[in-house]
């Protein structure tokens, strides 16, 4: 999911590319920048239970990053998104338009054109 | 094929042999050690008959291997590789897991981190506690060494991670160290 191995057509958004819980977590890094573990479940509404296998997968896939952050003794982690939405966006394009080509060939590049014709 | 010739080989060798004999009274020692450990009530008695058994075990292959003439010895080589690696397996890998853990993990030592941890530790048993990276509240002990992720450390307050450090210390102190003696010995 969050490699792009797999993408729902049907589904709506982000939820194409990534799980609902990822698409979640990264609209919030994405709308608010920095944060800690504990403000994400809170904007998210989502448990820590649930995010933590989900935050480790997106800072293993590079979408997220994260710094060990010590606040008056007790131990934080601090994710920051590592694209922009744009640059997630394009990098997203990108791969789905290599896999399209790689599948397809000259009939593929011969449809965007088309398509950015429509356009 | 190739293996009952060799059987018959060790089977020829040993009936030539003048050691026949003392090895039949390794082998019947050794059983009967085996038979007499399930017997035993006291935890250390258990071992120390388990034990016996295997050194007499292994004293009956060195003299067969010892009086062996012929040249075709696959099956006792094969043998004793198979005890050298175990025993190794056993002893070695169980006590220095988790050296390869730390280098699995990345992990690193908790006072990196948070500086009453280790100390906590200290006064209950010999470990080095470590941490690693993963948002995943786990907390676990391997060899002399107890990991916690940070997700851990981020979710706990001091006395709840008082009672997960504890909890592991009686691991490394009872059970976790060497679980195949416990299990040996028939105790806990």
């Amino acid at each position: 999911m969050v490699k792009l191995d797999q993408i729902n057509i049907s589904n709506k958004g982000l939820t194409k590319f990534f799980s609902p819980i990822e698409a979640t977590i990264l609209r919030a890094l994405w709308a608010d920048g920095d944060m800690m573990t504990s403000e994400l479940t809170e904007k998210t509404k989502i448990p820590l239970t649930s995010v933590a296998g989900t935050l480790d997968r997106l800072v293993k896939a590079g979408y997220a990053s994260r710094t060990v952050d010590n606040v008056n003794g007790r131990v934080r982690y601090v994710y920051s998104p590592v694209y922009s939405e744009d640059e997630a966006a394009s990098e997203i394009t990108t791969r789905v338009l290599d896999s399209l080509v790689d599948a397809f060939g000259p009939l593929a590049v011969e449809n965007f054109s088309k398509y950015s014709g429509k356009k | 094929m190739k293996i009952i010739g060799e059987l018959n080989c060790i089977g020829l060798c040993l009936s030539l042999s003048d050691f026949a004999p003392y090895i039949g009274l390794l082998i019947v020692v050794s059983i009967a050690l085996l038979a007499a450990k399930q017997m035993r009530a006291r935890p250390k008695n258990r071992l120390f008959t388990f034990v016996s058994a295997q050194v007499v075990a292994l004293l009956a292959i060195l003299a067969t291997f010892y009086i062996m003439q012929c040249s075709e010895m696959l099956t006792v080589y094969l043998y004793s590789s198979y005890v050298v690696i175990s025993t190794i397996l056993i002893f070695g890998v169980l006590r220095f897991y988790d050296r390869i853990l730390v280098r699995r993990l990345d992990a690193k030592p908790v006072d990196g981190i948070m500086d009453w941890v280790q100390e906590f530790v200290d006064a209950l048993t010999s470990a080095s506690v470590y941490y690693y990276d993963s948002a995943v509240p786990k907390a676990f002990a391997a060899g002399r060494s107890i990991f916690v992720s940070v997700g851990l450390l981020e979710a706990l307050d001091d006395d709840e991670l008082k009672a997960v450090l504890a909890h592991e210390a009686w691991h490394i102190r009872n059970n976790s160290r060497t679980p195949f003696l416990k299990q040996l010995s028939g105790y806990g």
